[in-house]
């Protein structure tokens, strides 16, 4: 880059300080030059005031006002002083053409091709087999980085904790009693035993809404699973797995705060609006004989966002 | 080498004498010449002339604020702990106080609260990937609109869109690190996204994220990628970028004095560094500025990351607002069958959206190129409004990321304006599609209109003085040329290899009394 | 090779056996001692169905007088109950006439002259006073725009004593419960309020308390302004769309929630500057792009040159 410039540069100009293009932008360069020293000086105070406020543990509001500050000033005075004290041109830069000769390009060619040719053409196993070999150990060298990353999902994404006659218990591991909450009460209820895991409460959350005092039918076929107006919803959304944690009492819809999808709560979490595409599965309950809060069974279809693997 | 430098110089004058007309500078290039061959490069390097038109300077902001983002990052390297182990907080802050946190938590906690200017550090760190992605997408802009992509730079625009992709995934990724509960959301996101990808989903995510989210690797995984992995190929880019540049040399708007064949504008010595550094410190002082005075990502009021818990009004940083905005207004289609699933209500806008927008953007020189047929070298730009198809292209798509980045928004917008939140959702369905088309048909029109420039073009206006004679008549008379666009009016001349200095001041330094053959003393400006 | 040197060359390995057999030890005794501790047992497979009582619960549930340790009768009346944490008081019998006056001249237009509601307004009677003076005291009754989908807060029209007075005059139509709650934050744990909080009201009123938008012009008000008092009677009573939290919280658990609330909401101290609202990544963007990209593009346009 640099011979092909400077050479073609030759033979060079010898300017005059009383050059036009020498001149400075500034009216009055003295006055020009004591805001910049003034800048300068300002800068030079606040940037050791920040070392004064570092010094001293400050507020972080002082340590960025000074140190911004100083900045700020260096850096006005420094742009002013390029901007207004220096020669301002015009300049100007011949620029080359970048292509070479026609006989370089082909003798870059000529020396990739023949050679080549000389090489791979007439030993064409060994050039196949090194190729190969290359390739097989790439394939051999990526599959266990690979493979060692992560385990397979297998069941992992269809499957909860819930189970037959699973506890319910809220995030302190207390169990639900038929009168724990009045209409229109809201409680994120986990399965006895994970309610304290993070990793299993990602799949396990379940919203436990009391509807209303009677059993709440909310669609045909789950008569029984909402006894005494408490309905369970998985708290995953089935857009894309934030917790459905916000619930409008009066409406009875379910919103999730992050794609606002919404969900009824009355008629079987069919989303009303929003990207989700899927009801929020419903978790079918019974009181057990001491008036506690049981999962009849688990969750009848997988919770969350939807993937491929799903049926 | 003179006989004088081999005698041992015997007075002060001597000694100066002695080592040559450039005094000690003159020596150390010397000495460095001797053993690098510097000499001849550098002092091109110092002629190489950098355009002054202002919008060269947007592309300075994010290299700068990447350097503030190296700074402020290792800084933050030094008291975080990429661990999800759970610890019990006992640090300043009460109300997280007794609570049980991960280490990557309270590290990030304790850095805002108990580490020496920690907080400074993580608001600039913070505010300057912001700061970043907004420079690179309006230096991409003026990149775009004027035409500096065409032949020969189709190379550095691909590496530059490049810097931008992987920017957005560092910028995601830092703000994932301090496992809160906003960042945590969208980590959750990110996985369901990655789930959404129809046959290889799953198994990706579990790749990926070491198994389902939350787990234990994927916090440690994204650490060592924000900090090692993408800086390094960032800073790599970056230095691609600016070698070609370099090797290239720079576009120019059309003007006088500037042609295909050179550039006209300031040299790298003095000028230019003069006023780079100076947007240097700058952009260092609006940073801290703004880590200092205004507060992002409060870490501390959010809270630990918790599958159950959940904020409203969660949106990602601004740079991946658009993503999120497409998943708020797209409607719900999932397709069920065969045995399977595939969500294309979050595939199509957060994988196949984003992947057709980049396409276009990689593609565009190839596009362009399809329909002008034009494979000339180009280094004079365009005005936008001479290429009113591209102009409106461009227009048209970025105001079809500006809307879906305003659909992110739709809760507090609502909020706002005191609209329902439904309302807004169902306008966003339909601006999605109106206002590109709108923008880029007005686009084009007015383009066409203003197509018809005077003479006058590369030159800044002038006001008109209009005055009245004594007869009544008035005469419209071009204003004198501002003080500062004086030069402006001059030829442009190669920077000068000499410079006659006759103030005299080198005459100790230097040494030589006398002038040479042609008069001049020769002084390195 | 001698035996004993062979033996010694095995002495680290059997040590090391050893710690891992003390460790699994240790590990499954852990288990055993968690599975009989408690509730972990009940959730085993063969449990369901089954007629075994469950266990003591780890908190007995909380919900009004049921669990009051402190409970104020005069005259045969109950006028307070509660405990360390929240006292909840009825406003006395004797308010009840002015409170007829003040609810025949701002109320009975809609909630009807026996608080039974009407097509334009709910029933009051049976939801205890802490509603009345929730509504009342935010400014939210009188409504005054009747046919709005939410009655929002505002500067409150009658006095905290007026109040009192309707919820004393609506109560004696049917003494019910929650009475108007006093908390006690002095021995509130902040953390425990901070934790609830995330988990039960940031989804509707967001992290940090600035409330926002909901479904169908519905909405999560700010709690900037609310008192202790206030914000003890929404956990408690559930106004409007919110949820109430009745069993599911304990008194304490309302105190430490209130106390985050009141105390560090209320007061964040935002060491980090300007709050820009609370609202998140939106204002932070603007703000970047604005302050900060537009504020260096009018530097770069100051040091270059426009023509």
């Amino acid at each position: 880059m640099s011979d092909e410039t400077h050479s073609a540069r030759s033979p060079l100009p010898v300017a005059s300080l009383d050059d036009p293009q020498l001149q400075i932008a500034a009216r009055f360069p003295r006055r020009t030059e004591n805001i910049i020293a003034l800048n300068f000086l300002l800068g030079l105070l606040c940037v050791g005031a920040f070392g004064a406020a570092f010094w001293q543990n400050w507020a972080p509001w002082i340590l960025g006002l000074t140190f911004g500050a100083g900045t700020f000033f260096l850096g006005f005075g420094l742009i002013a002083w390029g901007k207004y004290l220096m020669p301002q041109g015009p300049f100007v830069e011949e620029r080359h053409v970048l292509a070479s000769t026609e006989a370089e390009r082909d003798s870059m060619a000529a020396a990739v091709l023949q050679r080549g040719t000389v090489v791979v053409r007439r030993r064409k196993l060994l050039g196949g087999l090194l190729a190969g070999g290359l390739g097989i150990f790439g394939i051999v060298a990526a599959f266990p980085l690979i493979r060692s990353l992560g385990p397979l999902p297998k069941t992992t994404l269809t499957k909860t904790n819930w189970r037959r006659g699973s506890l319910v218990v809220d995030a302190n591991g207390r169990p639900v009693r038929r009168d724990e909450l009045q209409p229109g009460g809201l409680l994120t209820v986990f399965p006895a035993g994970y309610e304290t895991n993070e990793e299993t409460q990602a799949v396990d959350q379940t919203v436990l809404i009391r509807a209303q005092t009677g059993d709440l039918v909310t669609e045909p076929g789950r008569g029984s699973w909402a006894p005494d107006g408490y309905v369970a919803y998985s708290k995953v959304c089935t857009h894309l797995g934030c917790p459905v944690g916000l619930y409008e009492e009066q409406l009875k819809l379910l919103v999730c705060p992050c794609h606002q999808s919404i969900f009824n709560i009355l008629d079987g979490a069919v989303p009303k609006f929003g990207p989700a595409p899927r009801p929020l599965p419903q978790l079918p309950l019974y009181f057990d004989d001491s008036g506690y809060l049981r999962a009849q069974r688990g969750y009848d279809q997988p919770i969350g966002p939807g993937f491929w693997e799903r049926s | 080498m003179t006989p004088t430098a081999l005698r041992r110089p015997r007075t002060k004058r001597e000694a100066t004498a002695a080592l040559g007309p450039y005094g000690r500078l003159g020596k150390a290039i010397g000495e460095l010449d001797d053993r690098l061959g510097i000499a001849k490069g550098g002092r091109t390097f110092l002629d190489k002339i950098f355009p002054d038109h202002w919008s060269f300077m947007l592309g300075e902001i994010a290299l700068y604020s990447f350097v503030i983002l190296m700074v402020t990052g290792v800084y933050l390297t030094l008291y975080y702990v990429p661990s999800t182990a759970e610890v019990i907080y006992h640090g300043v802050y009460a109300p997280l106080r007794g609570q049980r946190v991960t280490e990557a938590y309270a590290t990030t906690v304790n850095i805002s609260f108990a580490v020496r200017g920690g907080l400074l550090m993580r608001q600039m760190h913070h505010w300057s990937a912001d700061v970043f992605l907004g420079a690179i997408v309006i230096h991409m802009a003026r990149i775009f609109f004027t035409g500096a992509f065409r032949k020969p730079r189709e190379l550095n625009w691909t590496i530059g869109l490049t810097l931008l992709l992987l920017s957005l995934a560092n910028g995601f990724i830092g703000y994932s690190l301090p496992d809160d509960l906003i960042s945590g959301t969208g980590i959750r996101i990110l996985y369901s996204i990655i789930l959404s990808i129809p046959l290889l989903g799953s198994y990706l995510a579990f790749f990926i994220f070491g198994g389902p989210y939350p787990g234990n690797e994927i916090i440690p995984r994204l650490f060592i990628i924000h900090v090692l992995v993408l800086p390094a190929i960032l800073a790599a880019l970056i230095g691609g970028h600016l070698f070609l540049l370099v090797r290239q040399k720079h576009t120019q708007f059309p003007g006088k004095g500037k042609t295909e064949h050179n550039v006209v504008g300031s040299p790298m010595f003095p000028t230019f560094i003069a006023k780079t550094t100076g947007f240097f410190f700058m952009v260092t002082s609006v940073t801290a500025l703004l880590g200092g005075l205004a507060q992002i990502n409060p870490i501390w009021q959010f809270g630990q990351y918790r599958p159950a818990k959940i904020s409203y009004a969660v949106q990602p940083d601004w740079y991946m607002g658009w993503l999120d905005g497409v998943l708020r207004i797209m409607p719900s289609w999932e397709f069920t069958g065969f045995g399977h699933t595939i969500p294309f209500e979050v595939f199509l806008p957060a994988v196949v959206f984003p992947g057709i927008i980049f396409t276009l953007c990689f593609g565009w020189p190839a596009i362009e190129r399809l329909f002008t047929k034009d494979n000339e070298i180009h280094h004079l730009l365009d005005r936008p409004r001479d290429r009113p198809k591209r102009t409106a292209a461009g227009a048209a798509v970025a105001a079809l990321l500006f809307t879906t980045f305003g659909a992110s928004a739709t809760d507090v917008l609502a909020n706002f304006f005191h609209v329902s939140l439904n309302a807004v959702l169902w306008s966003f369905r339909v601006l999605v599609i109106v206002v590109p088309i709108l923008v880029g048909v007005i686009t084009w029109k007015i383009c066409l209109e203003l197509q018809h420039g005077g003479p006058d073009l590369g030159k800044r206006k002038r006001a008109m003085v209009v005055t009245r004679t004594a007869a009544g008549e008035y005469r419209a008379v071009p204003s004198e040329i501002r003080p500062g666009d004086e030069h402006r009016e001059l030829e442009p001349v190669p920077v000068p290899a000499l410079i006659d200095l006759d103030d005299g001041s080198l005459e100790v330094t230097a040494g030589n009394t006398r002038p040479d053959a042609e008069g001049v003393r020769r002084v390195i400006r | 090779m001698t035996r004993a040197r062979q033996l010694r060359a095995l002495l680290p390995a059997a040590l090391l056996v050893a710690v891992g057999i003390g460790g699994l030890l240790s590990l499954a005794s852990d288990a055993a001692a968690a599975s009989s501790s408690g509730l972990s047992s009940l959730n085993g497979a063969g449990t369901e169905g089954t007629a075994h009582s469950p266990v003591a619960p780890v908190q007995p549930p909380n919900t009004g007088t049921s669990n009051s340790s402190v409970k104020v009768y005069k005259h045969g009346r109950l006028v307070a109950y509660g405990n360390q944490a929240i006292r909840y008081s009825y406003p006395p019998t004797s308010y009840v006439p002015a409170g007829q006056a003040l609810y025949e001249e701002f109320c009975s237009s809609c909630h009807g002259t026996e608080a039974a509601g009407s097509t334009r307004a709910p029933n009051l009677v049976g939801l205890g006073p802490a509603t009345i003076d929730f509504w009342v005291t935010t400014g939210r009754m009188p409504a005054e725009n009747q046919n709005a989908v939410e009655a929002p807060r505002k500067p409150a029209k009658l006095s905290d004593l007026q109040a009192l007075e309707i919820a004393a005059f609506v109560n004696s139509l049917d003494p019910s419960e929650p009475a108007i709650p006093t908390v006690n934050t002095k021995g509130a744990d902040l953390a425990v309020g901070a934790e609830l909080f995330a988990l039960n009201c940031a989804a509707c009123h967001t992290i940090t308390g600035a409330g926002d938008e909901l479904a169908y012009s519905t909405s999560a008000p700010s709690l900037r302004a609310a008192t202790p008092t206030q914000a003890a009677e929404a956990i408690r009573t559930g106004p409007a769309n919110m949820p109430r939290f009745t069993g599911n919280l304990t008194d304490a658990q309302v105190r430490d929630v209130v106390a985050y609330v009141t105390e560090e909401i209320q007061h964040q101290s935002n060491p980090g500057g300007l709050a820009l609202g609370g609202v998140g990544p939106v204002a932070e963007g603007f703000v970047a792009l604005l302050f900060g990209v537009g504020g260096l593009a009018l530097v770069g346009f100051w040091i270059g040159d426009r023509s």
